[in-house]
């Protein structure tokens, strides 16, 4: 398989040539040997046809879970293998819905990644534009000790974290969880290899002209990243709102859930005995679906942000 | 010599006044004037810089840096969380780490974990990488299909495939009992149960793997190509002389944040085995969880998340080493 990948563009960029040179000598129809063309084409329907397959499993998942949402307990136990059901049964969803506060745990998500996300937005844009923009001696040393956290595994902090938060009085709050991961060391490692990109010039210029820092920040150094920022704004909006093992640790309140924790009580309050999985189905639905909404709107800046600008997690 | 004088304002006489003492005092004015000045402005630089660093610098301090410190503290100690004394016990804990079992087992399942995970998730990446890495009809969707496990969360797709490997009903029994091979017990039984973890986790890294290898592959110049193909190179020579090579520092990058993506896994466990069973799906993270927050051990589950900081720390390391020796473009 991968060494078609290569030998396919090669193989038009030569007929390309060809077609050039056929040009060139008095325009007749581009000539490619037939057995070449034959060669060409197979290889694109078999590429084609691997990639359908890798992709069908790749979704599958997704179907297999709609599919089950959709279809009735019994029919799962009947008619197991069905992935379309004898008929759409939406209601499950009303059940699932009245059966846990599955609207509210994803308003609950929603809120607290959106508040993390703006805070660790603005906190490492600052951060970043004073380690780059800003000439202070210890700005170098400064860029380590956070670099230095990123190989810090959450693991490490946990324990005392959760400690000062109680001390706090934060422990069962969204603001203890917005405010332990409001510091994101991805974030600045991020935006500093952004704002290394924007040209000195434009911020000399402004200085002379009398603009205060924060002013550059805002009206000179952010609108040249748009693009980044969104990929910033997604990536860190996606991370907490999936987030798991430390909201499951700090929330204990039922309302208080965000949807992957208040998920994974249904899923033990139903699942144990294995009876409903059509409400379980449609519970991750719930939880899934708004995220690859998200996704299908915004791929291509998720997509080439993580590519072009190198992305560490 | 008029202007070497001015008329003394209360006596109305004439005084001479040297001019070179007038201009000493100006200077020394003028200095003063400027250092008081060039101080406020440090000052002033100083508070900038602050301002600037600060909103990100207390979350890092309260919530990463300062706990780093007291989890040392803590893994020297015997606390169990509820009782307000606890005493210094030294190194016991981590000398009673090498005895334990069970921490031997979870070291032993990590390591099984990641390279179980890294070595599949980086072949099939850059697998779809070459053949993706070219836009064509429907290069994009691909992209987008293969890359959208990572967008979801990982507790709610690990119930998904609890069910597809759910011993009685899951898809993958029924498969199997159509080609007539007897249901395997696969969250129920060791090997398998780790297999079925793997599974999942391959799925959700392999999209973001393929995306590095993808920007990895188009930063290869054509003309190397262009060049090996007038040398007539087959083109599996090309893709391990050429290919290989040239992306061989995205792909150690991939396998070594991989792996710590791997050690620091928690999610798909606690749903599809909880470490069970009988801990054959146990690893570091996961005996620090249950020694933490189901026992109380505070002490040696700090000393077992630092553990996982040494792996981490030393696969940075030798990440950040090997980057600066393997660059070829």
């Amino acid at each position: 398989m991968s060494t078609q990948s290569i030998d396919l563009p090669l193989a038009n960029s030569l007929m390309g040539q060809q077609q050039q040179t056929t040009k060139k000598q008095k325009l007749t129809k581009p000539v490619a040997p037939v057995s070449t063309r034959l060669k060409s084409a197979s290889n694109l329907l078999l590429k084609h046809s691997f990639l359908s397959f890798a992709g069908l499993i790749m979704v599958f998942p997704f179907v297999w879970m709609l599919s089950g949402s959709m279809k009735s307990n019994d029919e799962i136990f009947s008619n197991p293998l069905n992935i379309l059901p004898e008929q759409f049964r939406w209601e499950t969803f009303v059940e699932t819905f009245n059966s846990a506060p599955f609207g509210l745990y994803i308003m609950n998500s929603f809120t607290v990644a959106l508040f993390t996300t703006l805070i660790v937005m603005i906190n490492s844009a600052m951060f970043a534009y004073a380690i780059t923009q800003l000439k202070f001696k210890s700005r170098t040393v400064l860029y380590f000790i956070v670099m230095a956290c990123y190989m810090l595994p959450g693991a490490v902090t946990y324990i005392p974290s959760y400690i000062t938060l109680a001390n706090m009085g934060l422990l069962d709050s969204h603001t203890g969880l917005i405010i332990s991961n409001a510091a994101s060391v991805f974030g600045v490692f991020y935006l500093r290899q952004v704002f290394l990109k924007v040209h000195p010039s434009l911020i000399e210029a402004a200085r002379i002209d009398g603009a205060g820092e924060i002013k550059i920040l805002w009206a000179i150094v952010l609108p040249q990243c748009k693009s980044a920022l969104a990929t910033l704004f997604l990536i860190t909006f996606i991370t907490n709102y999936n987030s798991y093992m430390w909201p499951s640790l700090l929330i204990t309140s039922q309302d208080l859930n965000l949807i992957s924790t208040g998920i994974r009580q249904f899923f033990i309050a139903e699942g144990n005995y294995g009876l409903n999985w059509s409400q379980i189905m449609a519970a991750s639905t719930i939880a899934v679906l708004p995220l690859l909404i998200l996704f299908i709107i915004c791929q291509k800046t998720i997509l080439s942000g993580i590519a072009d600008n190198g992305v560490k997690e | 010599m008029p202007n070497d004088g001015k008329y003394d304002d209360d006596t109305t006489k004439f005084v001479t006044v040297p001019t070179y003492d007038v201009h000493i005092q100006l200077r020394k004015n003028f200095i003063m004037k400027i250092n008081s000045h060039a101080l406020s402005h440090s000052i002033s630089e100083k508070l900038k810089v602050l301002l600037f660093i600060a909103p990100l610098l207390i979350p890092l301090l309260t919530f990463w840096i300062v706990p780093f410190g007291w989890s040392i503290y803590i893994s020297f100690t015997d606390w169990d969380y509820i009782s307000p004394e606890y005493s210094y016990v030294g190194f016991e804990n981590y000398q009673y780490m090498i005895e334990d079992s069970y921490f031997t087992e979870a070291l032993y399942n990590t390591f099984v974990f990641s390279l179980g995970v890294v070595i599949p998730t980086v072949m099939l990446g850059l697998g779809f990488a070459l053949l993706l890495h070219k836009n064509f009809r429907g290069s994009q969707l691909y992209r987008a299909v293969i890359f959208s496990p990572w967008i979801t969360p990982t507790v709610a797709v690990s119930i998904v495939w609890s069910w597809v490997f759910e011993t009685k009903s899951g898809l993958a029994n029924l498969l199997l009992g159509k080609v007539g091979i007897a249901p395997i017990p696969w969250l129920e039984s060791g090997d398998t149960a780790m297999t079925v973890v793997v599974i999942v986790t391959v799925w959700q890294a392999v999209g973001w793997t393929m995306l590095f290898f993808i920007s990895a592959l188009n930063k290869i110049p054509e003309s190397l190509y262009e060049a090996s193909l007038i040398d007539g190179c087959s083109p599996w020579t090309r893709f391990i002389k050429i290919t290989l090579p040239l992306i061989s520092p995205t792909t150690f990058f991939l396998i070594i944040v991989n792996m710590i993506n791997s050690v620091q896994a928690f999610d798909q466990f606690q749903i599809l085995t909880q470490g069970g069973p009988s801990g054959s799906t146990r690893t570091l993270l996961y005996l620090f969880y249950q020694q933490a927050f189901e026992q109380y051990d505070m002490g040696p589950a700090a000393a077992t998340s630092l553990i996982i900081l040494a792996i981490t720390g030393v696969l940075t390391l030798i990440n950040t080493e090997m980057g600066k020796r393997w660059i070829y473009y």
